[in-house]
């Protein structure tokens, strides 16, 4: 196994169970963006807010997989509802971790990518359209993994979603900088070992900055 | 051949028949009969030549283990024996089955099977198929190397592929594939000359990751195509994570095949009309097609297919030159449609039709033909079918037929095949099939395959 892997796998708060936080910053050693983002503690004080513009406030636990329909996410939060929105959840979920989080403005439409692996082939990747409907959609394309970028592309390709980017009604998103990410997430698949269950990483989203992802969860196995 | 039987209608017969009827010797052995099918029997394997290739069993489980130990010992080659009972029906079954894979590694002994129909390769005149096949339709000389899982898929369907025409270079039942299995038939069949496609029937992998590397480098040398089932929803249902069920959706399989090279065929008319068309059309250009017929429903239902957005890779109606309309204008009656799909209408004669098709298979524009044959026109003969095969086989551009003629439509097709041309009973299989050959040109392409 990969000495960064096992390095992160024996820095989890809870053994087996990484929350988004553990699981992003997995990300982006894999060079996958994530939003800045900072964890405020159950009893902790919140403090000054950080610079910048509006925020994400989550709930930050590895045993809540469908965050938004619990009503564990607030988006779009401007600096001073900030202290209103941590006391809404926290009242709503005592005891849990925040993740306090730079809202991402981003391009539409929202993505999926994922890795698993599987009984028969091993690690393997995906892209497809996402966000919270992604199973009703359907529309995705696995791979292998490793896989690199020029086969990341043909996966691109394969989506029907795929003229976003070739700028079908205005779109800029950039399928060459996705199809690198994808290897990335590719990578990572291949040096978790047999300690991968299922990777999701939706939504991957097209910002100013590029490609980011702005949830995430890793079911280790 | 162990356990040859003199009772007509027993498998140990009916492979001796078969046996028998190709040109190599062959030695029936037998306990107690002394002469079957004017054969002398041995009757022990122990008293067999020493020049022995391969050995049939067609004994029960039990007896087939103890018989196919000795074939081992004595250095036989290859070993089928056919009979189930094995790893299929327990634990009894899988401890007879490891006795197999034993001797064979002792040996150095292959072994196929068992729970096999085994092999028919007609260059080789070898069938040991103890099922009614279609020896007499299989077209001589022909290039698809089929590895079946399945000896009834493949039989049945190789039936009724064969009554269009169809090409068999080898068939082989892999069975419970105990010694050889799919990855060593790939390998093998991705060398033979004689094979120019690899079709697979697929339902379970021992090694997935290693047989699709397989199947990637036999894809650089000739197309692959395989019907992968048995991917049930269970594994779907128990994932949690949004992956873990779009990867239960199948999607899973099919990317990990295009990946390699490998073309996926959704059922098992699909992959023997994929796997014919492959082993015998050249490899398209490009996705451009032209549409000749002479039943402009025809050509709207196959235009409207063509340009379906459901199929990977996307095809192209394509839009003929101003030249080859100009042709198609001359040669054409005044009411024809001389622009794509090419309408020669129901005055159609076969001259008409043979000046079409040779208009649009010079057009740069077009990369494939589609020629959907009908022979309801009045002026259209019989002679035209011989016609059309003569542009097939002169030309390097694919032309996939679509015939129909009633309860004659598959006389016509194989007629068709004999001459050198592929049909298709449908336009939905004909277009199907321009895909495949489409599909085929970018994977390889992007694998930089041989052409």
């Amino acid at each position: 196994m990969n000495a960064a892997v096992r390095d992160w796998l024996a820095g989890l708060r809870e053994a087996g169970r990484p929350d988004e936080l553990e699981v992003k910053a997995l990300l982006s050693v894999w060079g996958v963006a994530v939003p800045h983002a900072r964890r405020l503690g159950a009893g902790e004080a919140l403090g000054e807010p950080p610079p910048g513009g509006p925020l994400a406030v989550k709930v930050c636990a590895a045993d809540l997989l469908h965050k938004t329909e619990a009503g564990a996410v607030l988006l779009d939060v401007a600096r001073d509802e900030l202290t209103e929105a941590v006391s809404d959840l926290r009242a709503r979920f005592p005891g849990r971790d925040l993740l306090i989080e730079e809202h991402v403005a981003f391009e539409p439409p929202e993505l999926i990518a994922g890795a698993l692996r599987d009984r028969d082939f091993g690690p393997a990747v995906m892209i497809g359209c996402g966000g919270v409907w992604a199973e009703l959609y359907r529309d995705v394309a696995f791979r292998l993994a490793p896989c690199p970028t020029n086969e990341a592309l043909h996966m691109l390709g394969e989506l029907r979603v795929a003229p976003v980017f070739d700028g079908a009604r205005g779109a800029r998103l950039d399928g060459a900088a996705l199809a690198a990410q994808i290897s990335r997430i590719a990578d990572l698949a291949v040096c978790l070992g047999d300690r991968l269950g299922q990777l999701d990483v939706n939504p991957i989203v097209y910002a100013d900055r590029g490609w980011v992802a702005l949830d995430a969860a890793i079911q280790l196995a | 051949m162990v356990g040859a039987s003199a009772t007509p209608g027993r498998v140990g017969r009916i492979i001796l028949e078969l046996l028998l009827g190709g040109r190599r010797p062959v030695y029936p052995v037998h306990p107690t009969e002394r002469e079957i099918l004017g054969k002398p029997v041995y009757s022990r394997i122990d008293d067999l030549p020493g020049d022995v290739d391969l050995a049939v069993i067609a004994m029960g489980a039990e007896r087939a283990t103890a018989a196919a130990e000795q074939c081992c010992a004595r250095g036989i080659p290859f070993v089928i024996p056919v009979a189930g009972g094995f790893g299929e029906i327990g634990e009894r079954g899988r401890a007879l089955e490891a006795r197999l894979v034993a001797a064979a590694s002792r040996s150095g002994s292959r072994i196929l099977g068992p729970n096999t129909l085994g092999i028919l390769a007609p260059h080789l005149e070898l069938d040991t198929l103890f099922v009614d096949h279609p020896r007499d339709l299989l077209a001589p000389g022909g290039g698809v190397a089929f590895i079946t899982q399945s000896g009834s898929v493949g039989t049945e369907a190789l039936a009724v592929a064969a009554a269009i025409g169809f090409g068999l270079r080898a068939f082989v039942g892999l069975g419970n594939a105990c010694d050889l299995d799919a990855i060593d038939m790939v390998t093998h069949f991705a060398e033979d000359g004689g094979a120019s496609c690899v079709a697979l029937y697929s339902e379970t992998f021992t090694d997935g990751r290693a047989f699709v590397e397989a199947c990637r480098k036999a894809s650089q040398r000739k197309p692959v195509v395989a019907l992968k089932t048995g991917r049930t929803a269970a594994g779907a249902r128990a994932a949690s994570s949004h992956t873990g069920r779009l990867a239960g959706s199948d999607a899973l399989v099919t990317g990990a095949f295009r990946q390699h090279g490998i073309q996926r065929a959704l059922d098992e008319e699909h992959l023997f009309d994929a796997a014919r068309t492959l082993a015998f059309a050249p490899e398209p250009a490009g996705p451009r097609v032209a549409v000749v017929t002479p039943g402009g429903g025809y050509g709207v239902l196959a235009a409207d297919l063509i340009e379906a957005t459901d199929g990977w890779p996307a095809l192209e109606m394509t839009e003929l030159s101003r030249n080859t309309e100009k042709r198609l204008r001359d040669a054409l009656p005044a009411f024809a449609s001389a622009k794509n799909p090419v309408d020669i209408t129901a005055s159609a004669t076969d001259d008409m039709f043979v000046a079409a098709l040779e208009a649009v298979l010079d057009d740069p524009a077009v990369d494939m033909v589609l020629c959907i044959a009908l022979f309801a026109p009045p002026g259209i003969t019989d002679a035209l079918v011989e016609r059309i095969a003569a542009l097939e086989r002169q030309r390097d551009k694919p032309l996939l037929l679509v015939a129909q003629r009633g309860s004659q439509t598959n006389e016509v097709l194989r007629r068709f095949f004999a001459s050198g041309a592929i049909g298709f009973p449908s336009t939905h299989r004909g277009v199907r099939a321009a895909r495949a050959l489409w599909e085929r040109a970018l994977l390889r392409r992007r694998l930089g395959g041989e052409a």
